[in-house]
């Protein structure tokens, strides 16, 4: 129905040019008029529950008190400063790159291995898919309740097992040099069959009939793995580390209930940091810096990702 | 954009009709007050505080109180902090009792005193019922902003059956801190350079760790903080570096302490399966020992090194501030409802802590069942000697601030001394705002 419309436009060619834009937003606007309304109940929610609270965010990072008792006042973007130059925040993103590292790599990789496996459906690959994806139904939090217990010093489950052929075994959560990586366990226990999931999928889109011909040309097993089924899988690959990535930022629900971030800020990621100045500290000015701080690196992240996503679809 | 101006205007209108509606309909029947409670320990807390507001409600017909459970000690101080901020604080909090000065510096608590001149008694008299070492956490600036609820103090557990192994007499607990060494060197066992049973454990963990460093720093002579004014802590001080040399020696020279952090529920754990053969951990894990140990054990006073003193811990009752007059006196109702003796002593029983109100030791009831539970009593006698809890301003980062030193020798990564020089250090920089505007403005 509106299709017509944008074609009656260069009728009105001959007017000034201000009155040509106004009119042409005019006319686009009624024609987009009823997506507009189509979208308006999720536009509602985003505008209160999303970008307003982000909105506040921005306002309260600029805002400090000089002592408890003094007022509120405007001080730009010292809270920002100060973030920045706290030790703490500093080891916080170091925490969080190393585990973003060490969680996203190890775990990228089972989904793949995982995916390998058991690409073929029938009922033993099933049955096997639905155990590696068990821990994605278990909640974090309940999770890191039960890891808790595993990782208790010479009485928990690890050490019990562990214990019979090592003598003298870490405080897994209690040592600073430690504590990182056993929180780094759980994530890849966690996330691997979740990401298996879409390397599932991924494996679903290799051509069928590229694969038979490089068979028949004598390719092998890892030559056909190595130049067709991984280049077939690089925006599956693309997606997954963005996901670890972001997970790796959000999720921070085990160092919450296992760690509180010590011992000696050894776990402390970026979001518990947050946590601590907003809760702890009562400092919203520095926790809402901190906040802005790792969303625009987030933000920054996915935008990079989707247009790298963007070329290499537009270019193959 | 028309549309949706239109919509937002209709939306602030709903939104406005549907408060002026609601205002008036809860001013009708009695008066409906929220009490957040935290559950701090295991076990079945939350059932029972739902059989205590039930019984509230049931005789005190003018109110209807709401028991709404928020979490931990931490998680109940920031949802208490958040309704403030939202205009809609609850009557009643049951808080940790060393947030309330910290509170109180950011004008969240209501002033109690007014509501007990009202009921014709003075604040000497209300105070006189609790035992002396709580008042400390409930007075600030010789006003009343808590009540005392559940209290607790570090108390010494210890396997008898493994002491008598080891021709140790549990009914002569270790009383010094050289006896519990030689106790605790006594009780670890080796098998070459494994350790099968540690001879004591100290929970460190943020929160418990503190108390542990308060409780070891008193045993020897010292304060952790001034009692009297919430910008001052004593991190790098004699007192302090002797308590955490000893628990660095513990661990390093002696061998008889696992090394690193150790959790509160890791530590008990430990204890009750026979790995750790002492522990000092808190009153209110008395219940939990006594239900779950298969082995005879014996409580004791924390050893002392120059004196016998232990922090108190546990949680008071708080009203917030901006509450109106209705729901502060039906909150005040409330208050002296559940910290009277028989209430007082009722929650006792059923979780361990012990009852701050004194009279709550002479009902029946209670002497039947201290009679009946003879540990429990050590609690109580211990609190002679029991002192406040440290409350500063910024409480939590400022024990963090000490916290994440100790941690680092209990890892072998620093000595005590550097340790605790650097915890002074950081504790004096989160201080500083404070100090600004009192002990350090100056005409």
């Amino acid at each position: 129905m509106s299709l017509a419309e944008p074609a009656a436009l260069p009728v009105a060619a001959s007017a000034p040019p201000h009155l040509h834009i106004l009119k042409r937003f005019a006319t686009r606007f009624k024609t987009s008029l009823p997506a507009y309304l189509l979208l308006l109940p999720s536009l509602v929610f985003l505008a209160l529950f999303t970008y307003g609270a982000m909105g506040r965010v921005l306002v309260d990072a600029l805002y400090q008190r000089a002592t408890p008792k003094a007022p509120l006042r405007f001080v730009g973007l010292d809270n920002i400063s100060a973030v920045l130059a706290d030790p703490a925040f500093t080891g916080a993103v170091i925490n969080n790159l190393v585990y973003a590292v060490g969680t996203a790599i190890p775990s990228i990789g089972l989904a793949l291995l995982f995916a390998l496996a058991l690409a073929r459906t029938n009922a033993v690959t099933s049955a096997l898919r639905a155990t590696l994806f068990l821990p994605v139904l278990i909640p974090m939090v309940a999770a890191s309740a039960l890891f808790l217990f595993i990782f208790l010093p010479n009485v928990g489950l690890l050490d019990y097992y562990i214990g019979q052929l090592l003598p003298v075994l870490p405080n897994w959560l209690g040592d600073s040099d430690v504590a990182l990586y056993a929180i780094m366990v759980i994530t890849i226990w966690k996330n691997a069959g979740y990401y298996m999931l879409f390397f599932l999928a991924g494996l679903q889109s290799v051509p069928e009939d590229v694969m038979e011909a490089a068979h028949l040309d004598g390719a092998g097993p890892w030559a056909r793995f190595r130049h067709i089924t991984l280049p077939e899988l690089k925006p599956t690959f693309l997606f997954v580390t963005v996901i670890a990535i972001l997970n790796a930022v959000t999720q921070v629900d085990h160092v919450f209930v296992m760690t509180k971030g010590g011992p000696s800020n050894a776990t402390n990621l970026v979001l518990f940091y947050i946590y601590q100045q907003a809760v702890e500290h009562y400092d919203i000015g520095k926790a809402s810096a901190a906040t802005l701080l790792t969303l625009a690196a987030l933000m920054g992240l996915t935008a990079l990702s989707f247009r790298t996503m963007a070329n290499r679809e537009g270019g193959a | 954009m028309l549309f949706t101006r239109r919509l937002m205007l209709g939306l602030a209108m709903a939104g406005s009709m549907v408060g002026a509606l609601a205002v008036p309909a809860m001013a009708e029947g009695p008066t409906e007050i929220d009490l957040f409670f935290p559950v701090p320990v295991d076990g079945k807390l939350a059932r029972d505080m739902g059989t205590l507001i039930k019984e509230f409600n049931d005789t005190h017909p003018a109110i209807k109180a709401t028991a709404v459970y928020t979490g931990s000690y931490d998680d109940t101080l920031i949802k208490t902090r958040a309704a403030i901020k939202a205009g809609k604080p609850p009557s009643a909090v049951i808080m940790s009792a060393n947030f309330l000065l910290d509170m109180q510096i950011e004008n969240e608590l209501t002033n109690l005193d007014s509501l007990i001149a009202a009921d014709g008694t003075t604040k000497e008299k209300f105070l006189g019922q609790f035992f002396p070492a709580l008042q400390g956490n409930a007075v600030i600036d010789r006003s009343v902003y808590g009540v005392p609820f559940h209290n607790s103090t570090p108390l010494l557990y210890i396997n008898a059956d493994k002491a008598k192994e080891a021709g140790l007499d549990p009914d002569k607990p270790p009383q010094t801190w050289a006896e519990l060494t030689d106790w605790a060197k006594k009780l670890t066992k080796r098998e070459g350079d494994k350790v099968t049973q540690w001879g004591i454990a100290i929970p460190c963990a943020y929160d418990y760790c503190g108390w542990m460093m308060e409780t070891l720093t008193m045993t020897n002579g010292g304060r952790y903080y001034n009692e009297e004014f919430g910008g001052e802590v004593y991190y790098d001080t004699p007192s302090m570096l002797g308590a955490l040399t000893w628990w660095n020696d513990l661990v390093y020279k002696h061998k008889v302490h696992a090394p690193g952090a150790t959790p509160g529920p890791a530590v008990s754990t430990s204890f009750i399966s026979g790995n750790a053969a002492m522990m000092m951990l808190s009153t209110g894990s008395l219940t939990y020992v006594r239900d779950n140990a298969k082995f005879n054990y014996k409580v004791a006073f924390i050893p002392r090194n120059v004196r016998n003193a232990v922090p108190i811990g546990g949680a008071s009752l708080i009203v917030p501030a901006g509450l109106e007059a209705d729901k502060q006196k039906a909150a005040w109702t409330l208050i002296k409802w559940m910290t009277s003796p028989e209430k007082s002593a009722w929650w006792s029983r059923a979780t361990g802590y012990f009852a701050p109100n004194m009279a709550a030791y002479k009902t029946p009831e209670m002497v039947e069942f201290l009679s009946k539970n003879p540990d429990a009593k050590t609690a109580v006698e211990q609190l002679d000697v029991a002192k406040p809890w440290f409350a500063t301003y910024k409480t939590v980062p400022v024990r963090k601030n000490l916290e994440d030193e100790v941690m680092l020798v209990l890892n072998g990564k620093k000595q005590p001394k550097e340790a605790l020089v650097a915890a002074q250090k950081a504790a004096d920089e989160t201080l500083k705002p404070y100090n600004a505007e009192t002990s350090l403005k100056l005409p």
